[in-house]
């Protein structure tokens, strides 16, 4: 089953539906001076006004999605005459470009979002990553597999390129969260993410350990520290976003899911995937706003089961349609409950690389919108 | 024309949405909101990010990171703007344009397909050519390895002493006949009734039992075995797998990133029918084999009549003989064979003890 990486994303853009739905990652940097220094304004009041005046109506806002799959196909044939042309250097530009449509045929509260990424600050990221990761890592194992080199030497140097990998992983969910929230907007101001990237390491590292001496066990748990590293680290402007979980909610969802593989013939894992992302994004607050998913396994298998029609029967060509149909299927079932209190939101955009985005982009692993 | 146009401008630091008048210049535009007193904004200094597709707001953006953004919701406003100013040219989108949009899509994907199937037929086989000749053996046999535990799991594999010392040594006999190779040839025989034999990078042949059953010299599986081997020492299998990541992977541009794992599907489904060599491959193995055969002086006989002989199998059960749908064996080919094995000379000599050889491909 693809859930593996899981995360929601903050922003509205989640992809539901295709394979992994999307993940993230969050660096670890230390947030960045916000670039525009917050205006000396009045804090936000912690406490309940003190007169009270009458509970605020609960306003429910659904994202809506305008994208067309004749668009984004058209979009991309021209982009893979392109890449072929360029001999693959346009990917890049092509990756952007897919993701500036998509990204503003996105809207909610009446305003599109924005993307601010460039194709080649993805080529350098990805050049870089390369550099920092790729080269080390291919010549460890050139070491490890080709040169007559003694033993101790190649088990050396398989160590440590299975330890570049194993830190690779958390760097590229960072990087690529960060790359990408921070290129995104909406209203014109930047979203951004500021989780450091060894805590990432660390909650990985822990939790694959415990995971592999509870024989799996643990792995509920992991994926909701994850998550909430992934999500409480996210901020729009200068609110963050954040999420409180805790692993044992997930448990005896993760637990029962894994019971019933054999007598369902694998699909109770798709009521697991719908009943995580639920759990993940009603867990999922705004300032005192908070999200709502209705997502269900008999939606999501329909959705899953046509989807692989689609492609099957066309070989692919139909993608485009069905990543509309992810993202209208993800809106659909997702709304924002409460109180959106916009005007206390200021701009803060720590500055960041698309190095992680690069290296992201190495593994393909799915987590992306574009 | 017109020149005022209602909008909606964001100050890039609060999420506030605030409804402005813009007027259009010459030069640029004069946009006045309720609270902010009116901004000159000159042309050059703004660029277009939203608003080039149908359904779309016009957004204008101005300044460097965090820019200012307005926004318009009626494109009529670009072909005014253009009215207004000519001299702006593309860096405004042209509602004009989205009809030649729409064409120049149709021309780029009559060349994607175009391009696909150049690459497809010439491409990627020229590629593999140029590549093939510069892998290196260890890397050969990395590759055979993980393709053999997928097709020969050692769970599956015949671990019979007497057997495997014949195979050895049919393997010597034919490996000692010609040059010195790079590799250390291996020959698996599964246990599955499937009559097939097959090739791995690096040194590996896969018997399955059905054939091995079906042979009763030793010289018909040496005949067999030879053909595999040269497609070892002539790396058609590397290329044929290089080939085939090329495939994958144009497969894999076409559809874009979404599929990925489709496009790995669909390519997993093609290797794990086997490898395809060219036609020219094939014939290069059954020439070299027999080569491999005579100079080895097994008898050539054999191999032809094994081959014979499932040929006229294939009438009675077509399905179960993988080998002849992974081998085409014409007629020609046979004949070809035949011509070959005239040259023979010298008087043979037998591989294996052959009055052994029936209850020897009984075990596994």
């Amino acid at each position: 089953m693809v859930d593996g990486q899981d995360p929601g994303r903050p922003s509205f853009f989640r992809k539901p539906g295709s394979a992994g739905s999307g993940a993230s990652g969050r660096p670890a940097t230390p947030p960045p001076p916000p670039v525009a220094p917050p205006p000396p304004a009045p804090p936000i009041p912690s406490g309940p006004p003190e007169i009270p005046l009458g509970p605020p109506p609960e306003t429910l806002r659904r994202p809506t999605f305008h994208g067309v799959g004749g668009t984004l196909f058209g979009i991309h044939v021209v982009n893979t005459l392109l890449t072929i042309v360029t001999l693959g250097v346009y990917y890049f530009w092509a990756k952007t470009r897919l993701r500036r449509y998509l990204f503003s045929q996105a809207e909610i509260e009446g305003d599109r979002f924005a993307y601010h990424g460039t194709g080649r600050e993805l080529l350098l990221g990805t050049l870089k990553a390369a550099l920092v990761f790729g080269v080390p890592i291919t010549l460890l194992n050139i070491i490890r597999d080709v040169l007559d080199a003694p033993v101790l030497v190649k088990v050396a140097a398989g160590v440590l390129s299975g330890s570049l990998l194993f830190v690779l992983f958390p760097v590229a969910m960072v990087g690529a969260r960060r790359y990408r929230l921070g290129r995104t907007s909406w209203r014109g101001i930047r979203f951004s993410f500021r989780g450091r990237v060894w805590e990432l390491v660390k909650i990985v590292l822990v939790g694959t350990f415990l995971t592999g001496i509870t024989l799996g066990l643990y792995y509920p748990v992991l994926l909701v520290k994850r998550q909430a590293f992934m999500i409480s680290n996210s901020y729009f402007g200068s609110e963050r976003f954040d999420f409180v979980g805790r692993g044992r909610d997930l448990f005896w969802v993760y637990v029962q899911a894994a019971l019933l593989t054999v007598p369902t013939l694998g699909l109770s894992w798709v009521w697991y995937v719908a009943r995580k992302r639920r759990y993940f994004w009603n867990h999922t607050t705004f300032g005192a706003a908070r999200f709502a998913c209705t997502v269900t396994g008999r939606a999501l298998l329909g959705l899953w089961a046509v989807n692989a029609l689609l492609l099957v029967g066309t070989v692919g060509i139909a993608w485009p349609w069905v990543r509309v149909r992810n993202i209208h299927f993800a809106f659909r079932n997702l709304a924002l409950l409460g109180i959106l209190d916009l005007a206390t939101i200021q701009q803060e955009a720590p500055h960041v690389s698309a190095m992680g985005e690069g290296l992201s982009g190495f593994f393909d692993s799915g987590f992306d919108l574009a | 024309m017109r020149t005022d146009w209602p909008g909606s401008y964001l100050d890039g630091r609060t999420a506030v949405r605030q409804p402005a008048r813009v007027r259009l210049m010459r030069e640029g535009l004069e946009i006045s909101t309720a609270e902010g007193g009116t901004r000159l904004w000159p042309y050059r200094e703004l660029r277009q990010t939203q608003g080039a597709y149908a359904g779309e707001e016009v957004r204008l953006e101005r300044g460097g990171e965090l820019p200012e953004t307005l926004l318009i919701a009626d494109a009529a406003f670009l072909q005014s703007l253009h009215e207004v100013a000519p001299h702006v040219g593309p860096r405004f989108h042209d509602l004009r344009r989205r009809a030649a949009r729409l064409r120049w899509t149709i021309v780029a994907a009559g060349g994607v397909l175009a391009a696909t199937v150049a690459i497809y037929l010439w491409g990627i086989p020229l590629l593999a050519a140029l590549v093939t000749p510069h892998v290196p053996v260890a890397w050969e046999e990395t590759l055979g390895r993980s393709a053999v535990t997928y097709l020969a799991p050692s769970e599956r594999r015949c671990g019979d002493a007497a057997l495997g010392a014949a195979m050895d040594a049919i393997v010597a006999r034919l490996m000692a006949a010609g040059p010195p190779a790079p590799y250390t040839m291996r020959v698996y025989v599964v246990n599955r009734p499937v009559v097939n034999a097959l090739a791995a990078p690096g040194g590996y042949v896969v018997i399955f039992h059905g054939l091995l059953e079906r042979t009763s010299t030793p010289e018909e599986l040496a005949g067999v075995v030879a053909h595999e081997l040269q497609h070892i020492l002539r790396r058609h299998t590397t290329r044929a797998v290089i080939q085939d990541v090329g495939t994958g992977l144009l497969l894999m541009a076409l559809t874009g990133d979404v599929t990925g794992p489709l496009a790995y599907g669909l390519q997993t489904a093609r290797a794990l029918g086997e490898l395809r060599y060219s036609r020219r491959a094939e014939e290069e193995a059954d020439v070299e084999g027999m080569k491999m055969l005579l100079a080895a002086r097994v008898d050539p006989a054999d191999m032809i009549a094994f081959f014979e002989k499932i040929q006229k199998e294939e009438g009675a059960q077509p399905k179960a003989l993988t080998y002849l749908s992974s081998h085409p064996m014409p007629e020609e080919r046979i004949a070809r064979l035949k011509s070959f094995a005239a040259t023979a000379k010298g008087a043979p000599e037998p591989v294996l003890p052959r009055e052994d050889w029936p209850a020897l491909t009984r075990r596994c």
